[in-house]
């Protein structure tokens, strides 16, 4: 992604960031988790409850990524068909190639046959 | 230039349907002479069809027999490549061989029309314009909804000033094709050749409405939309000074056609009033007259 044709960068860097961080939170919170889960089948308690700590870290780490994903998004496009007919030209719109007729004076002005003859009238 | 935004241009002149054939020539040999074109995937046949045209407009049947050539090698027996070919004959045959070759591949294959169409071409340019009108409705008649195909036909018709069946042509392509602001800028310009001054100025003014959907309306006017408020000057002042002239269509002249005047003289100032000021004395004299 091309920061520099963008017009707020600086939405792109801070919707990048809260990417990064809710990345780091989830797996942050996913291993700790793990390390809780063992923590308490070594202690002979298998079917406790996870700390509040982990919990809420996780859901931070999903407003974060929600944040950071919807500020990361690329510039809306144009979608109606007014906008759609400002790019053409009358002549891409007219041009009708089924139709079009190849034997024009293209082929007397610029190939290179007729080049030499005329240098040769000259 | 680098290869891939020569090929990026050459994808966006096939989605246009530009025919800017010399740019399109040198772009598409460099990319011919930088390798084999196969590295290109489905794209490169795409690719040598377009330059395979390019080049005979410009006149370099070298270039094109050699992408012809790598064309009918890969795809042996397709209409595409026998379209292609014809196109190629056209270019060096008498008009008689090329119609016979066409002639032979309808009578294969009685449905395909783009060999139709190089015909209906091919009869356009010899002259016969009787003929090429037959054959044309004749092919709308059975592929109604080729917006090109109404398009040429109005075309042919303007081009011996019948505008009435022009104008029946491009309302066929009206239809067809209702948010193409340009195919409205035709019927209205054709309908003031015609003189039926009322339906051009509702036709341009379409026009005006069509482009100014999501567009600030003090924005001066851009595109096409200077040619429409051109047009709608140009029938506003005829109207303005007399209002009850008859129009072919029974078109109705608005009440507030003084208050038009005034709207589109002042679009028209806006639009070349800019910086650059190219043509704005004229186009004040012009306005200023009668």
């Amino acid at each position: 992604m091309d920061a520099s044709r963008t017009p707020f960068p600086t939405l792109i860097m801070t919707g990048r960031l809260f990417l990064l961080l809710a990345t780091l939170a989830i797996f942050h919170a996913a291993y700790s988790t793990y390390e809780h889960l063992s923590h308490l089948k070594a202690l002979g308690r298998p079917g406790g409850s996870l700390p509040q700590s982990i919990i809420l870290e996780t859901l931070v780490g999903l407003v974060l990524g929600i944040l950071g994903a919807s500020l990361n998004a690329p510039e809306l496009k144009e979608i109606t068909w007014a906008s759609e007919m400002q790019k053409h030209k009358i002549d891409e719109m007219d041009s009708r190639l089924g139709f079009a007729s190849f034997v024009t004076r293209g082929r007397n002005i610029l190939s290179s046959s007729s080049k030499s003859s005329a240098k040769e009238i000259q | 230039m680098s290869l891939s935004t020569a090929l990026e241009r050459l994808a966006k002149y096939r989605t246009n349907n530009t025919r800017a054939s010399q740019k399109t020539f040198e772009q598409g040999c460099l990319i011919l002479k930088s390798g084999p074109t196969t590295k290109l995937g489905d794209e490169g046949w795409a690719f040598l069809e377009q330059l395979a045209l390019a080049s005979i407009d410009v006149g370099r049947l070298d270039i094109s027999d050699e992408c012809l050539k790598q064309l009918a090698e890969k795809f042996p027996r397709s209409p595409r490549v026998d379209v292609l070919t014809g196109i190629r004959m056209e270019a060096t045959e008498s008009p008689e061989t090329v119609l016979q070759y066409y002639g032979e591949l309808l009578e294969e294959d009685s449905a395909n029309a783009a060999v139709w169409k190089r015909r209906i071409s091919v009869i356009r340019r010899t002259g016969k314009l009787e003929k090429a009108v037959e054959e044309l409705s004749l092919f709308l008649d059975t592929f109604y909804t080729d917006v090109e195909g109404w398009l040429e036909l109005a075309d042919i018709y303007s081009s011996c000033n019948q505008y009435t069946h022009a104008l029946q042509a491009l309302s066929h392509a009206l239809l067809l094709a209702p948010q193409n602001p340009f195919t409205f800028l035709q019927f209205a310009e054709t309908a003031y050749t015609s003189g039926d001054l009322p339906l051009a100025l509702k036709m341009f003014l379409l026009v005006v409405e069509m482009g100014e959907r999501g567009a600030s309306p003090d924005a001066p006017p851009t595109g096409i939309q200077i040619r429409a408020w051109l047009g709608v000057k140009l029938c506003a002042r005829r109207l303005v000074y007399s209002p009850h002239v008859s129009s072919a269509s029974d078109t109705p002249v608005p009440k507030t056609i003084k208050l038009i005047d005034e709207l589109a003289t002042e679009r028209v100032l806006a639009a070349y009033g800019g910086q650059k000021e190219t043509g704005s004395k004229h186009v004040t004299d012009w306005l200023a007259s009668r």
